[in-house]
């Protein structure tokens, strides 16, 4: 699904990834831990193409990024964020619009959807984040869980082949994160869900119950990756 | 020491004589006239002395009075008030001479002169335009407007005659001229001086029947000045006596039947009237009344000039910030020159570029005045309106664009419906800020012959001086009532966008 062929990515002479290679098959869930200053959200945002890098490749779904000193043609980025959706650590809701409004904004704005069309799936996905009363509230009236909750519908609702969580949890207390985690537990016990997840977190503990397998990131090298249990003692603490 | 004192006694003594001996006749004068008034030849520099039949009539003044004559540059329609000031300091005057009507309003207030000049109000346009053969033939089809100096007689004349609408007031006669000349204008009304100085210098216009309407110009100065008066009569009388004065208005092409009844006249009774015309103006004679209303409907044209420019000047200013903080390099240069030329210009001018200048380049950029009005201030004002959407766009955290582009929109897409909606509503503030303060310079509009507040102050406040302080409140209190409602909308926009 996802294949990331030694990816390169300088910050002025700082190195943040160096040669990263990974594979994540399809309806796979994968962490990636490390450090922090490890490359861990920065592996996540190249491969949607929101971060550029120098050398490597990123395919995703059939679609390929290549690094290099020119930015990838627009056409390319486009076809490759419809098959990857993101979820933000500081959730990044559209403040001006409702909860409801969120989620159908990329079938509405980018798959050109007409409202009507959209909103009986958006209410499902609301639903299954246990929101369906908010639909009409704004972000400003929700708790930062349900902002979170709503931003994992508003990922799903473009069905992507593989969605991007940076760190989910960090920005929330631990009984709101558990709400976020609870979402992702459920979809990955889903058996008819197939979307791949790749999950950059710090919550091991989490990780450890939803994850089938783990890329272990340090100083922009993969140290790890395989199964959770087969990693080396210490690295997954 | 003694020796000193003495020798700079000795030194000193001419100067306080020369300066005793020739004291100054300060005369309030307003240069931007022009020609044959106060002026200088083109070209000049700024050294170049004043000339003009004024200019001389006040140096053969001062000179009868054993006097240096001295111009002090002010305002024209606010020269008289020059002598309601202290006579030494800066803009201190002794007289005002500057083509000023024989006027009971003025005269209630100030001491006058006898005339110095007869003048009649002049027809003028095109030679090829058949279609004004005379005064009367003009009624009704004076399609593009008859042009005359704002507040003057003229002014009064052309508006009673041909009625208010089908005359355009400005401050500036010379570019007033210009557009009959190029066939912007039916015709513009002018005192007979200035319309033989214009008729001489643009060979394509030429005056139209008769002369009408005759008067006085005099010259103001305090009351109580008797003595000052009475040496100016004098020197008037004797000038035009021994031919003096009527030297200097040949030498402009001035002097005519009218200046002879002048001289006739001034040794017996003054003044005698002159013929009365079918319409005697009579400034001044309404009463506060009367006037509101006028002041009403020029709020009506300041109300419409604001509003609708300003949604001109918010959709240009917000394309503007977007193509300045999204676009291209080269457009975000384009866009940032436009912004810095447009907010370091003055309004005025760019007004007189868009109504005046552009007819020159190509006539079929001729602009009417309303027009004109509204795409100056939708231009000027959207300069600063990019300044403020570009402040509004840098405000939104990166994150909301992230997650619209991670969504799959295009970015054009996430500009139009992520970005900009929340910068819009973030700015509201100093855009609201911003249309009140249009309102207040829609005034600047009344250099392009609109008559707006403003002007329509102006011009009852000259010919009804004493109702000057309600007529002031009055207008205060309109433009308050325009822009206080405007406030309150704000802070209602305000609290309904408020998306946090």
């Amino acid at each position: 699904m996802i294949t990331v062929s030694n990816l390169h990515k300088n910050h002025g002479a700082t190195r943040i990834l160096n040669g990263v290679n990974a594979t994540f098959g399809k309806g796979q869930v994968v962490g990636i831990v490390g450090p922090s200053g490890s490359g861990k959200s920065t592996l996540l945002r190249c491969i949607n193409g929101l971060e550029r890098f120098h050398a490597g490749e990123v395919t995703v779904g059939g679609v390929t990024l290549a690094g290099g000193p020119n930015p990838p043609p627009s056409e390319t980025l486009l076809r490759l964020r419809r098959i990857v959706g993101m979820v933000f650590q500081q959730f990044n809701l559209f403040p001006h619009m409702t909860a409801l409004a969120n989620v159908t904004s990329g079938a509405v704005h980018a798959l050109g959807k007409t409202r009507a069309e959209a909103e009986p799936a958006a209410r499902t996905l609301l639903e299954r984040v246990g929101l369906a009363d908010k639909a009409d509230r704004r972000p400003s009236e929700l708790s930062g869980g349900q902002q979170q909750r709503v931003a994992i519908a508003r990922a799903l609702a473009v069905n992507p082949a593989a969605i991007l969580f940076d760190e989910p949890t960090s920005a929330l207390d631990p009984r709101m994160s558990a709400e976020v985690m609870k979402v992702i537990d459920d979809l990955a016990d889903d058996e008819q869900f197939q979307t791949t997840m790749v999950i950059v977190t710090h919550d091991t503990a989490a990780l450890k119950r939803v994850a089938d397998s783990v890329v272990v990131l340090e100083a922009g090298i993969v140290r790890h990756a395989g199964p959770v249990d087969a990693a080396p003692p210490g690295l997954i603490d | 020491m003694k020796h000193l004192t003495a020798a700079l006694l000795l030194f000193a003594t001419p100067l306080v004589a020369i300066a005793q001996e020739k004291k100054s006749l300060r005369w309030g004068t307003d240069p931007t006239g022009g020609a044959p008034y106060i002026f200088k030849p083109p070209g000049s520099g700024d050294d170049t002395p004043y000339i003009g039949f004024e200019v001389e009539l006040a140096e053969y003044l001062a000179r009868k009075l054993g006097r240096q004559s001295v111009p002090v540059d002010g305002l024209w329609k606010s020269l008289p008030e020059l002598l309601d000031k202290p006579r030494d300091g800066d803009k201190g005057i002794d007289i005002v001479l500057n083509g000023y009507e024989d006027r009971k309003d003025l005269k209630e207030k100030y001491a006058a002169t006898i005339p110095y000049y007869v003048y009649r109000l002049t027809l003028i346009a095109r030679r090829d335009n058949a279609e004004v053969a005379d005064w009367s033939s003009l009624r009704g089809k004076a399609t593009k407007g008859i042009g005359v100096l704002g507040e003057s007689a003229a002014a009064e004349y052309a508006k009673r005659l041909y009625g208010e609408t089908a005359v355009d007031e400005s401050d500036d006669v010379a570019n007033v001229v210009g557009r009959v000349n190029d066939r912007l204008m039916t015709a513009t009304v002018q005192d007979s001086p200035a319309a033989v100085h214009f008729i001489k210098t643009n060979p394509d216009l030429h005056a139209v029947g008769e002369g009408r309407q005759p008067g006085f110009y005099t010259i103001y100065l305090r009351k109580g000045d008797d003595a000052l008066r009475e040496e100016l009569n004098a020197a008037i009388r004797d000038g035009l006596k021994d031919g003096s004065i009527q030297r200097i208005y040949r030498k402009y092409g001035l002097w005519n039947a009218d200046q002879d009844g002048l001289a006739f006249r001034h040794n017996g009774d003054w003044p005698t009237p002159v013929d009365q015309d079918e319409i005697a103006i009579q400034p001044g004679d309404g009463g506060i009344g009367k006037l509101f209303p006028q002041l009403l409907r020029a709020a009506g044209m300041t109300v419409l000039l604001a509003v609708a420019s300003f949604p001109l000047a918010m959709i240009a200013g917000l394309a503007l910030a977007v193509v300045r903080v999204y676009g291209p390099r080269w457009l975000a240069v384009l866009s940032a020159v436009y912004v810095e030329v447009v907010r370091g210009t003055p309004l005025l001018l760019q007004l007189y570029v868009i109504f005046y200048m552009l007819p020159k380049i190509d006539p079929m950029l001729a602009l009417e005045p309303l027009q004109a009005g509204i795409l100056g201030l939708a231009l000027n004002y959207a300069a600063y309106e990019a300044e403020n959407y570009r402040a509004g766009l840098l405000a939104i955290p990166k994150g909301q664009m992230e997650a619209a582009l991670a969504l799959g929109m295009t970015p054009f897409t996430a500009i139009r419906v992520v970005i900009v909606p929340q910068a819009v509503r973030l700015v509201i503030p100093p855009v609201t800020n911003d249309f009140i303060a249009l309102f207040k310079d829609t005034s600047v509009c009344s250099v392009i012959l609109i008559t707006e507040l403003t002007r329509k102050y102006n011009e009852l406040y000259n010919f009804n001086r004493d109702l000057v302080v309600q007529l002031a409140f009055i207008t205060a209190g309109l433009y308050l009532l325009m822009s206080y409602p405007m406030a309150l909308l704000a802070k209602w926009l305000e609290k309904k966008a408020k998306p946090t």
